[in-house]
């Protein structure tokens, strides 16, 4: 395709927007809701410019205006800059703390809009909705509403139960916006910090977080490999360190959903590992709005970042006074979507994962014990059926939590332990159990893998952030 | 609290399981079975049809004609046209609103009555005009509201 832009004449691909040819020779036109690595959606307008066809004129997106043969584009015009002025005029007076906003208004002579000033910071760009739906898959956010009305959110504008904590959102925002949405949880790097000075004490350690102690237990329970999850919450609860736990428990064969248990019994019908994300915020919100105040809860890393986002960004003890959380986060690679698994336990070892006995993932291999009989498969081949977000997530050892368990790092029947805080190191004294060796470079080996797949990950994303 | 009857939910998935681009005609028909569309029912079609619940909260959001509020029994909707409007329409609305006790898009805490402002249902010659379930009453004065209202129950 050969088109003029400007006067200059470019050559490129069919398939290419008016933006992708204006910047392969070096045109710069504004954007604010564009990114490379998601789809054009042509909502800020601030692209716009004036095309020329077959002798007629008119102004289009160049963010998912296609290239044509013969094109000719003007990027400058004066209605293309009085355009810009008016849109910016606009979002100036909607978002006038906004930095961002700011300085593309200034560079158009925009100053003083004549509009009604606002007090917002979203321009419905619609980046972080876009982020979560195509590339991390959860869709924990969306547009809600329209015209005026329109904004971003939450369902309900409650507490999400998908949102992983990856921060992507955060990343795109050309504003503060997302920072300042409270039923999400991007963790930021500035908010990892913040949340460890607040809540965990110990040395940071490059690959597993702040920590002070790193053990290896085993206790006869009967949970998943030394059980020390729920001998924790056991001699927890009765050390009164807390009155009630949110745990996962199976329902209906092997689906599972998060539960609020206040004893032994409850504590232990949840015992064992389950593979699956599970909705637990908005069960955390309705146990306090229950009146339960003193409760652990079990998670995986992205549960562990969104209630301490939760605890950082709510005030939480106004909200529900006396409020004190335990935060037993797990190890996990991935998780898996309880259907997916059904069906691919089914079709690869014909067993009914609701029937199976035990399901487990240790040294690379997912187990299924059925009948008596153990069947196995790499992990790796499982991948279709990963959870859309975990290779987003680059925490494997709960990174936030009071104190970490899984079973790498330590023998067959033990689970290992790591204390981050005095709250967590308050429940590992209170539980009874047996000590055995730490193997420390299996954990890092895997907390490393995590960590540089998510990297990957994010990079793409970064790469296209102005 | 409208009750909503999860196997009628499935049964309206069930219709349209296994295909793509459905979304807004599935709303649709649970709009029309319940009056409202339920957390409840949202999540359903989540799991069910494996698309986020944001994504349908943002479908049902942007739709007037899907409520995420339990609606009452009956449905009152007062026009507002241009052409009820000059024929006095404001004091139907207030009428109304003082004989239910609520203001519009509110439902009556019996659930016996939920009221909507419109702007123009499409048969002016009537106005002033107030729809109930459906049925037109057409050349109304303030007086007549109280036993149009009576009719439901």
């Amino acid at each position: 395709m050969k088109l003029e832009i400007d006067g200059k004449i470019v050559e490129i691909e069919a398939g290419n927007t008016l933006l992708d040819a204006a910047k392969s020779i070096g045109i710069d036109i504004p954007t604010l809701c564009y990114h490379p690595a998601l789809e054009p959606f042509g909502a800020c307008r601030l692209c716009s410019v004036e095309i020329e066809k077959r002798g007629r004129t008119k102004v289009v997106t160049a963010c998912n205006y296609p290239v044509e043969d013969g094109l000719v584009v003007r990027t400058k015009t004066q209605n293309i800059i009085d355009i810009r002025k008016m849109l910016l005029e606009l979002l100036l007076a909607r978002c006038p703390e906004e930095g961002r906003i700011q300085s593309l208004a200034s560079e158009y002579g925009v100053t003083k809009p004549r509009f009604q000033i606002e007090d917002e910071h979203c321009i419905l760009c619609g980046l972080c909705t876009r982020v979560c739906e195509e590339l991390v898959g959860v869709s924990a956010i969306n547009v809600i509403s329209r015209g005026v009305e329109r904004e971003v959110g939450a369902p309900y504008k409650e507490l999400s139960d998908d949102c992983i904590g990856c921060g992507s959102c955060a990343l795109v925002c050309p504003t503060d916006a997302i920072r300042l949405e409270k039923n999400i949880y991007p963790t930021t790097a500035e908010d990892i910090q913040e949340i460890e000075a607040k809540f965990l004490e110990g040395d940071r350690d490059e690959d597993l977080g702040v920590y002070s102690d790193l053990i290896a237990g085993k206790t006869s329970t009967g949970g998943q490999d030394g059980g020390m999850v729920t001998a924790l919450l056991i001699s927890g609860m009765k050390s009164n360190l807390f009155d009630a736990a949110l745990v996962v428990r199976r329902v209906d064969g092997y689906n599972a959903e998060a539960v609020v248990v206040e004893d032994e019994q409850g504590i232990l019908s949840a015992r064992g590992t389950k593979y699956l994300r599970v909705p637990m915020m908005s069960k955390l919100e309705a146990a306090l709005k229950a009146g339960k105040r003193r409760i652990a809860i079990v998670g995986t890393p992205c549960e562990v970042r969104a209630v301490r986002k939760l605890q950082q960004q709510w005030d939480l003890e106004r909200e529900y006074p006396g409020v004190e959380l335990t935060v037993l986060g797990l190890f996990c690679l991935e998780s898996f979507d309880y259907e997916g698994l059904k069906a691919d336990t089914k079709s690869r070892f014909g067993v009914e994962l609701d029937k199976a006995d035990k399901t487990q993932i240790s040294r690379g291999k997912y187990i299924v014990t059925a009948d008596g009989t153990d069947h196995s498969c790499d992990v790796r081949d499982m991948e279709a059926i990963v959870r859309e977000g975990c290779p987003y997530c680059d925490d494997f050892v709960s990174q936030l939590a009071d104190i970490s368990i899984g079973s790498v790092g330590s023998p067959d029947d033990c689970s290992t332990v790591i204390v981050r805080s005095k709250v967590g190191k308050n429940l590992l004294d209170a539980a009874e159990f047996v000590s055995a060796e730490v193997d420390k470079k299996q954990i890092v080996k895997l907390a490393k893998l995590k960590k540089r797949n998510a990297d990957r990950k994010l990079a793409t994303i970064l790469a296209g952030v102005q | 609290m409208a009750e909503i009857d999860m196997r009628k939910v499935d049964e309206i998935i069930g219709r349209y399981k296994g295909e793509e681009g459905v979304l807004i005609q599935l709303l649709l028909d649970l709009q029309s079975e319940f009056n409202w569309i339920s957390p409840e029912a949202i999540a359903r079609i989540s799991e069910q049809m494996r698309i986020p619940k944001s994504q349908i909260y943002r479908i049902a959001t942007f739709y007037k004609a899907m409520s995420l509020k339990p609606v009452g029994r009956h449905i009152i909707q007062v026009c507002l046209g241009t052409a009820c409007q000059v024929r006095g329409a404001p004091k139907i609305l207030d009428r109304v609103e003082e004989n239910l006790k609520i203001k519009e898009g509110a439902t009556t805490s019996d659930m016996r009555f939920t009221l909507k402002r419109v702007n123009c249902l499409g048969c002016c010659a009537m106005g002033p005009v107030i729809v109930v379930d459906g049925t037109y009453h057409g050349k109304i004065t303030p007086s007549m509201v109280e036993d149009i209202l009576e009719q439901y129950e």
